[in-house]
């Protein structure tokens, strides 16, 4: 029943840090929903038996992703007034949330299409070993393209939010 | 254990929400930084649904999968961030609506 009760309680925080994400007009408000959807994001990875993937969503999505959009956010420094007027905000939503509906009616099913329980994880399943001797074997060049990823990623960054010379 | 009381839907339920949520905030609101953290959220939940899977089958492909997406994440946070950064400079604005060069006008349909 434990393991239940906290999987209800993350369910919890996720919907709702996602919900304030939505609604919030403050981006800064937004970006706390964000990040409380994302910790307990990682929570749910650790109720699944993945404790390097927890460690990898808190280091990274939590400790780098969401501190970078907080830091942009901060120093972008956007007025009440400047911010976008979105009178019809509420109706925007419902209106997208019955576009939506169908299609994530479609998604449920088909993910659920396999009915099957939980087995006993094996022994080392998402230890870092197991995670590593999977990464380095059957996923290396993935690995390193990822890396070419992230240096593409990192140096068009700098050559996109730069100020001009002139 | 862990494994006998959960069932895999409730996972799958979370998910397919989290996506929903992701999907509306990308459609109704204005908001790039709001557009940005959906976006964020999707993938998220995708990342959700491939660990249930790996869970669920035993298998670590699917964990290395989601480390994987956890650095195109990162990598795809530090360009929308300096897009962001780039459009409020010329523009002094973050509404989705003053970014709209590439729409066609009617003079040109």
């Amino acid at each position: 029943m434990l393991e239940n009760s906290i999987f209800v309680i993350l369910a919890l925080f996720l919907t709702g840090g996602s919900l304030m994400m939505l609604w919030s007009k403050q981006s800064i408000l937004s970006a706390f929903g964000f990040l409380i959807a994302m910790l307990a994001m990682a929570g749910v990875f650790a109720l699944l038996e993945n404790s390097f993937l927890f460690l990898a969503q808190i280091m990274v999505s939590v400790g780098a992703v969401v501190v970078l959009s907080l830091m942009v956010i901060i120093t972008v420094n956007m007025k009440d007034e400047d911010l976008p007027d979105e009178p019809k905000k509420l109706r925007w939503i419902l209106f997208s949330a019955i576009l939506v509906a169908p299609f994530s009616f479609l998604m449920y099913r088909a993910l659920t299409h396999m009915h099957q329980s939980f087995g006993v994880s094996q022994e080392g399943y998402g230890t870092l070993k197991s995670m590593g001797g999977e990464l380095f074997s059957h996923w290396v060049l993935p690995f390193e393209i990822a890396s070419v990823l992230l240096l593409a990623a990192m140096v068009a960054a700098i050559v996109i939010a730069r100020k001009e010379p002139n | 254990m862990i494994s006998e009381v959960l069932t895999p839907e409730p996972f799958f339920m979370l998910a397919t929400l989290l996506f929903s949520i992701g999907l509306i905030g990308l459609i109704s609101r204005r908001n790039l930084f709001v557009v940005y953290m959906s976006i964020e959220l999707m993938l998220s939940s995708v990342n959700l649904v491939l660990v249930v899977f790996s869970r669920l089958r035993g298998d670590m492909g699917g964990s290395v999968m989601v480390l994987l997406m956890i650095a195109v994440i990162a990598a795809e946070a530090a360009l929308f961030l300096a897009m962001i950064i780039q459009l409020v400079r010329s523009r002094r604005s973050v509404d989705s609506d003053d970014f709209a060069q590439l729409r066609q006008t009617k003079e040109q349909l």
